[in-house]
């Protein structure tokens, strides 16, 4: 991706972004005759968002900048911060199923093993911390702080 | 008022927690990677179930130890903590190559205690003052302020305007989401019941903030094992003769009341106050020609003024609910959870709780000075805990924390949205400041807007007609024009040279 193609993706969905928000903002009621009504503010910024993202977008395509072809440096490793997010995404649906405790032990082991490398990689050590800190977390949060936090299907 | 004052904040309970938050904060700030900002959003649902002073005093420990604590990894590894220890580099760095890390550290530990003093004793001055200011604002002049705050903060957040302005724009509209202001309006709930009390700043904070950088190891996961060199140190007192301390005197004053006056001004922070003191400094200096071969006189500049900073922040913050910066917007989080609304007549409705937090960021300062030397050699061991062990824990502390905030899983699963959103910003170059200061300001853009268009029926003359809202809406477009052609500028230089135009640029 060169930083022209990135500077046009942000600028279209900035402008989709504008636009919706105009659309939803059309149909809010007004509910005080005296009031310029609840969608009003949405609307001025959904303009704003619409000219700023549009003047974005117009200066992008003009810009005569020679780096605006040069490649954006790569994000790095795809695999690994793509399996964080779904690491991060299963962790959260199982949180409330399955209880803090369990969910966080799994989460921390993998999400361990996913950052470190062959060099650094200490499965035992992991395994002790990603049991130990959930519970220590969890007697914390129920005993201390009075805040049980989520048991799940079988209780703990 | 100021009797209760002392008594909440020189109680033992309190007493612990600022002392906590200070050593806390000192390990956030000194560990590459993590922040002063990260500190104070992730333990800012634990004060949830604490008394206000209590709750405040820790947030204001963490805030001032990690600010602090960048100078530890700024001069052993020349890795800047935070982005506030950027200047510390320039001779910090150079002064552990020539075996002085030690002098360098005792150093900066000191004068960010003086530099943070000085800071609080201008917020004491000039906020009860400001305040009496602001008692004659009307809505159309509060909203005038919402509109320079933002445009100085999209200004000065990134290289690009435009780019800030979007950020803060997108974190207007997120503010939009739930009841109105005024008529209780549901907006943009998309049938979600949980949307209707609107999103929680704790939840964007956890995602923007610290989830976003845990997403960003994984895609660096490759590098996250190198390690730096780290510098050896020897240390006796803080490494200054009084002969020096003296002659040091003109220099921490100059440099704590730029960093006061950089503190006030929304959107700048501890970074741009340390860079232009350093600045300050090196000009004023009978022998410029030695700054960034490893003198005091520029640790001094830089620690002074980005502690000096943080007082300064406060001031807009207390009296007109305005952040200063990242970390500043975070700690009015804090200060809205806990029932305490800033603004000019804070010093009437919350008074016991202001003087707490002057008292709990004086005894903060001497707890940093103290337990910031004594624990020099664990805080320059814990440079060597492992990312990859690190940055889990504190994702599930993540998730603790936004469960904790309303006991519902919704916001945990808020957490990765707002991450992904701060993902989609990191990668796009868009600074996530003014996504928090939009949010944040949201409801005081938007309730003045229309209460101040009510009493005009509809007329938005009112915005020019006002002296005081004329004035700030002057200054916000001379602000902007100033601002744009200064990047022009840097931009068109950058071209000439053949260089990238990064805009990405934060503060924390």
């Amino acid at each position: 991706m060169t930083n022209k193609v990135r500077d046009l993706v942000c600028s279209i969905v900035m402008l989709v972004v504008g636009v919706g928000m105009f659309v939803m903002a059309r149909d809010i009621p007004r509910k005080i005759e005296s009031d310029v009504g609840s969608g009003y503010v949405p609307t001025f910024i959904a303009i704003c968002i619409i000219i700023v993202a549009g003047a974005k977008l117009i200066l992008t395509l003009i810009s005569k900048d020679p780096t605006i072809n040069k490649k954006v440096p790569p994000l790095g490793d795809w695999f690994g911060g793509i399996a964080t997010v779904l690491l991060m995404l299963a962790y959260m649906m199982i949180f409330e199923k399955v209880g803090f405790i369990i969910s966080s032990i799994v989460y921390l082991f993998v999400q361990m093993m996913l950052l470190s490398n062959s060099e650094n990689r200490k499965p035992v050590l992991f395994a002790i911390i990603a049991v130990a800190l959930p519970i220590a977390v969890d007697a914390l949060f129920a005993f201390a702080i009075k805040m049980p936090l989520p048991v799940g299907l079988w209780g703990f | 008022m100021i009797a209760t004052a002392l008594a909440n904040v020189f109680n033992p309970i309190c007493l612990v927690l600022i002392w906590f938050g200070t050593v806390l904060g000192i390990i956030f700030g000194s560990v590459p990677g993590l922040s002063a900002t990260m500190a104070v959003v992730l333990f800012l649902p634990l004060t949830f179930n604490m008394e206000p002073t209590q709750g405040i005093a820790l947030l204001i420990g963490l805030y001032m130890g990690g600010i602090s604590g960048g100078l530890i990894s700024a001069i052993l590894l020349k890795i800047p903590g935070t982005p506030s220890s950027i200047s510390t580099v320039f001779d910090g760095g150079p002064m552990a190559e020539k075996g002085e890390a030690g002098r360098a550290l005792g150093v900066g530990i000191l004068y960010s205690f003086i530099g943070s003093v000085i800071g609080i004793v201008a917020l004491a001055f000039v906020s009860p003052l400001l305040a009496k200011v602001c008692l004659l604002f009307g809505a159309a002049d509060y909203f005038a302020v919402a509109v320079f705050s933002l445009t100085i903060i999209a200004a000065l957040s990134g290289k690009d305007m435009l780019n800030g302005l979007i950020a803060g724009l997108i974190g207007l509209a997120l503010s939009m989401i739930g009841m109105a202001p005024i008529d209780a309006q549901v907006r943009y709930t998309f049938g979600n019941y949980q949307l209707m009390a609107g999103l929680d700043i704790t939840v964007l904070l956890i995602g923007v903030f610290a989830v976003t950088d845990i997403i960003m190891a994984g895609f660096g996961r490759k590098t996250l094992a190198d390690k730096f060199a780290k510098k050896k140190y020897h240390l006796k007192g803080y490494g200054v003769s009084m002969k020096e301390f003296i002659q040091q005197i003109p220099n921490a004053i100059i440099s704590s009341l730029i960093g006061i006056g950089i503190g006030i001004l929304p959107g700048i922070g501890g970074s741009t106050a340390g860079l232009m003191a350093y600045t300050a400094e090196k000009s004023r200096s009978k022998y410029p020609e030695k700054f960034g071969t490893g003198i005091i006189d520029g640790v001094i500049a830089s620690e002074t003024a980005n502690n000096a900073c943080i007082g300064g922040s406060l001031v807009p913050l207390l009296c007109m609910g305005i952040p200063g910066n990242t970390v500043a917007a975070v700690f009015l989080g804090g200060l809205l959870v806990h029932g305490i609304n800033p603004g000019p007549l804070i010093f009437d409705k919350s008074g016991e709780y202001v003087y707490g937090i002057y008292f709990a960021l004086i005894v903060a300062s001497v707890f940093m000075l103290i337990f910031e030397r004594l624990g020099l050699p664990i805080f320059a061991k814990l440079l060597d805990i492992p990312k990859h062990i690190l940055l889990p824990i504190i994702m599930v502390m993540c998730c603790v924390g936004a469960y904790s905030s309303a006991s519902r899983v919704f916001d945990v699963q808020c957490v990765l949205f707002f991450a992904l959103l701060g993902l989609f910003f990191k990668i796009f170059k868009i600074p996530s400041t003014p996504l928090i200061i939009g949010f944040i300001l949201g409801s005081m853009f938007e309730e003045n807007l229309r209460q101040a268009l009510q009493a005009s029926h509809g007329s938005w003359t009112i915005f020019v007609t006002r002296p005081i809202s004329l004035i700030f809406l002057v200054v916000a477009v001379i602000f902007c024009t100033v601002t744009v052609r200064g990047n022009l500028k840097e931009k068109k230089a950058a071209q000439a040279k053949g260089e990238d135009f990064d805009t990405s640029e934060e503060e924390g």
